[in-house]
């Protein structure tokens, strides 16, 4: 599909008015939010439209051997507020420096932006009352459960015409939507003094869809209920699968870090052709999968997306860059600039940050270990981890882990009793020869789900340490 | 930096329109200028804070609150924001009075730090971040380091329908040292981390010493051995401590939790919950904290509350509807991350008060089990009472000596068995308050500060 044509034109507009010697980019941002704040079952706020417009000016600054990069960022239109935000971009470039003899910002001819589903149009056509269909929705449901309550909960839409322009003649946009859902449901009575079961969910998707909340509510009431019902996790050295909504929260973060020009100029970088994974992992960055958060026509510096392979049959086969970095090494950008990530968390308002090279979309390609109950009979005994308290790897040494805030015992090959505490973890990436979870894995799923940053299937490891208390 | 003060007349007139048509209007600005220069072997990325600024003005419209933002403060913009909130109080159909009472300080904190960072200079700040960096690779075995050192003023201007007037400058300084160490392929680092509220005296903890010893310990994560797992003493050092306070009587103690029915600790407010040598509190007034506010989003001032008395717990943390709805005195912890975000119960500066222990007192008494160091993050769980805790590196403690480093792990526990198992607490010498950056939920970010001494409990741990 042809990317949706934008109305704002901010990039254009700050690009026209301003006055700065070549080369410079201009990213900029017209963005409405929309949010709805619950209480239980009860609408606590709710707030928007929240308009918020501005733009990054980024200059680049050739020296002898190396480049300044100066970035500065505005919400001021004016032309003095433009003018101004240039001379701070430009005086920043003064003292920056950064090891690259010539940085190529892409330029009119540098491809077609690909087309790839990003923005929700029921959403984008009338936002707060979408948002408020959505939210009825989701509690709907709730009049049906006895034993199962939200207790808060949040839903943000936020709707983005990104328009960027730079000296090499670029001038390219399209609009995007981003949902930010929290939703805490819980469940009790029956499992006599325990105290309530929680399932806590957060998500970030590209879309909403009132019709799948009935669904989702369900999903999350079982396994509110499960939590409730849950006993202490095991100990020991274990056969752990995990499905993809929590290797959304390991597998970006580390390889979207260490497989990158960024890690290459640190010394940090696996080198190309290593086996830093199973010989069955194929490991592919894709800007384009549809409605994935990380997926857009073009990166944040207008370069076109396309998919990348990282590992081939376990192999290191290509390194992400940015321009920047693609100076650095005297090799083209991948179209991986992406503005305002951080380990864990997306600022929503992109034009506050320059970019850097990391990960778009994640994909481990289908495996031959059939459905997720294929997979545990694969196990025999195991455990199954559904969520953890918050993984957050150590993106250098690839340590990964936490508690085990819902999960379930793999007895005889199949699903059984839920577990709850305890940490399991392990190291997700590590050199050729060492142990972790991208070398011990002994099933891949046959079937991939969109978590966020990842999409793929469930992944069987081997062995993973798990500290319960049972 | 542009002074909001300048602005108020147009805020005043904002809320002079509003006034006819509710009972309670508030308008929130804030602006912010700061540097930061960050700094490896091979780049130097100086940036400054965003030409960003902005009101917020929320108004109580007899059912619920009706808030816009603009990111303009000019008199038209303004204007337009306050239209929109005036559009919203025009559907909202209730006739109440707001929750609890309205604050009516009128208050000033403008005065800048003794050396403020504004008049430091790049250059020097360059300087510094190039000596960290030396230091680091001084190092035999580190090649190199990410070093940050930077600073923000950061200005909010606070009035209200009940004649509330507040002005704060709160003057942030922060820097962090990550020494990389690399062997065959395997990297590890550990960090040197401070951040306060002042001048550039903070940035004394930047020095030769403590980046060199930060430098070695990350060497040493090379050659760790994985953590034990289960079920053991777990001795915190002070930044594990401070996160303890912070994910367990922190988070369950934001009353809107409490309102939410989501706190497994509201039923056992007036209980006594752990030991003597136990106290938390949050702190908004504590000098220099990270977390310190002069004011709160509500313009109630910064205050103690002691959450945790001497193993009883004691005490909640309120805006002016929690409050309300519990019979309670607001304490001055309504915060917003920023203009563009709602308001929530939030800490400021939550800490363990210290207690008598040595540090050798403490570990001969663990015996055998683990201390953790370098608290990496943390996450609560409101509703079911448990809470995980990650720190990047640990010592073995065997026979009542610390022994053999290790490398990252977590912690994971039921609070209420932690605090009835906590054995000991260390004394005041070895507090240390450690800057971070909290979520409400999984959004909404600012700065808390937290901290406190040693303490030794027993939880199980496994590597992370």
């Amino acid at each position: 599909m042809t990317p949706a044509k934008v109305d704002a034109d901010t990039a254009f507009q700050v690009a026209e008015r301003l006055r700065v010697p070549e080369p410079w980019e201009v990213f900029a941002e017209r963005t409405n939010r929309y949010e709805i704040h619950l209480n239980g079952a009860s609408v606590e706020l709710i707030r928007g439209p929240i308009l918020l417009e501005g733009y990054g000016v980024r200059v680049i600054r050739a020296r002898d051997e190396a480049t300044g990069i100066g970035f500065q960022a505005s919400t001021d239109t004016s032309d003095e507020g433009i003018q101004a935000t240039a001379r701070d971009a430009e005086s920043l470039s003064r003292g920056s420096t950064f090891p690259a003899k010539r940085i190529d910002l892409p330029g009119a001819a540098s491809g077609r932006p690909a087309g790839v589903e990003v923005c929700d149009s029921p959403l984008w056509d009338r936002p707060m009352e979408y948002l408020q269909d959505y939210v009825d929705a989701l509690l709907q449901p709730f009049d049906g459960i006895r034993d199962v309550v939200p207790s808060f909960g949040s839903v943000r839409a936020t709707l983005t015409e990104t328009t960027i322009a730079n000296s090499a003649g670029l001038r390219t946009g399209y609009r995007q939507t981003l949902v930010w859902l929290e939703m805490a449901v819980k469940a009790e009575g029956a499992a006599e003094g325990r105290p309530p079961g929680e399932y806590w969910v957060t998500e970030s998707t590209r879309r909403i869809d009132p019709d799948r909340a009935a669904t989702q509510v369900e999903e999350w009431s079982r396994y509110a209920r499960d939590a409730h019902q849950a006993v202490p996790s095991p100990t020991g050295e274990l056969p752990v699968l995990l499905p993809a909504t929590v290797l959304a929260t390991i597998l970006p973060a580390v390889l979207g870090t260490r497989c990158t020009g960024g890690a290459r100029l640190r010394e940090v970088a696996p080198d190309v052709g290593g086996q830093w994974g199973n010989e069955s992992l194929n490991v592919t960055d894709d800007g384009l999968v549809p409605w994935g958060v990380g997926s857009s026509p073009v990166d944040d510096e207008g370069t076109p997306q396309r998919r990348r392979t990282l590992l081939d049959h376990g192999k290191i086969s290509e390194l992400l860059y940015d321009v920047r970095h693609a100076g650095a090494f005297g090799t083209q950008s991948t179209g991986n600039a992406v503005r305002g990530r951080q380990v864990v968390y997306q600022d929503w308002r992109r034009f506050l940050h320059p970019p850097s090279g990391t990960s778009t979309t994640l994909v481990i390609g289908p495996g031959d270990g059939g459905s997720d109950e294929e997979l545990a009979e694969a196990a025999g005994e195991g455990l199954w981890v559904q969520q953890l308290g918050w993984a957050i790897p150590d993106p250098y040494s690839g340590a990964f882990g936490g508690e085990i805030r819902l999960g379930y015992r793999i007895h005889g090959g199949r699903r059984a009793e839920p577990v709850r505490g305890g940490t399991v973890g392990g190291i997700a990436m590590a050199p050729p020869g060492s142990s972790s979870l991208m070398h011990n894995l002994s099933g891949i799923g046959s079937t991939p789900t969109l978590a966020e940053g990842f999409f793929g299937p469930t992944l069987l490891v081997k062995s993973l340490t798990v500290a319960g208390s049972a | 930096m542009s002074d909001l003060r300048d602005l108020e007349s147009e805020f005043a007139r904002s809320l002079t329109h509003l006034e006819t048509r509710t009972r309670f209007a508030e308008i929130l600005a804030e602006s912010a200028v700061g540097e930061r220069i960050r700094l490896d072997r091979r780049s130097v990325t100086p940036s400054r804070e965003p030409r960003l600024h902005g009101a917020v003005i929320r108004a109580w419209g007899g059912e619920r609150w009706v808030e816009a933002a603009t990111s303009a403060l000019d008199p038209e913009s303004i204007t337009a924001a306050t239209d929109a909130v005036g559009r919203g109080l025009s559907k909202s159909q209730g006739a109440s009075d707001p929750p609890g009472e309205s604050a009516n300080h009128r208050q000033e904190w403008a005065e800048l730090p003794a050396r403020p960072m504004r008049d430091m200079g790049s250059e020097e700040i360059l300087a510094l971040a190039r000596d960290a960096l030396s230091w680091a690779t001084s190092v035999p075995g580190i090649r190199d380091a990410q070093v940050s050192l930077g600073w923000d003023d950061q200005e909010r201007v606070y009035l209200n329908t009940a004649g509330s007037r507040c002005y704060q400058v709160l003057c942030r300084v922060h820097s962090t040292v990550a020494p990389l160490a690399i062997e065959n392929g395997r990297v590890e680092f550990d960090y040197l981390i401070s951040g306060a509220e002042g001048g550039r005296d903070v940035l004394a903890y930047v020095n030769q010493e403590s980046v060199t010893t930060t430098a070695r310990s990350a060497l040493s994560l090379l050659h760790a051995r994985s953590p034990p797992a289960g079920r053991m003493p777990v001795l915190l050092d002070p930044s594990t401590t401070g996160t303890f306070a912070h994910e367990s009587f922190g988070h369950g103690t934001e009353a809107d939790q409490f309102v939410r029915d989501r706190s497994y600790l509201r039923p056992i407010l007036g209980q006594v919950v752990g030991p003597e040598a136990l106290t938390i509190v949050d702190e908004g007034s504590l000098p220099d904290g990270w977390g310190t506010i002069h004011f709160d989003d509500e313009g109630r001032l910064g205050q103690r509350t002691v959450l945790v008395d001497r193993g009883k717990f004691v005490g909640a943390l309120h805006d002016r509807e929690t409050a309300s709805l519990l019979h309670a005195q607001p304490t001055g912890n309504a915060r917003r991350s920023d203009f563009l975000s709602r308001l929530f119960v939030r800490m400021t500066n939550t800490y363990v008060e210290p207690g008598g222990w040595t540090l050798d007192e403490l570990v001969q008494e663990a015996k055998n089990g683990i201390l953790l160091e370098h608290c990496t993050s943390g996450i609560e769980d409101p509703l079911g009472g448990q809470m995980q805790i990650k720190v990047k590196r640990g010592r073995l403690i065997e026979n009542g000596r610390l022994t053999d480093t290790v490398s990252s792990m977590a912690l994971s526990g039921k609070v209420l068995e932690f605090l009835r198992d906590i054995r000991g607490v260390g004394r005041k010498s070895y507090v240390e308050m450690t800057p971070g950056s909290c979520g409400k939920g999984h959004a909404d970010l600012l700065p808390v500060g937290s901290g406190g001494s040693y303490l030794l409990s027993t939880a199980v741990v496994g590597p992370a």
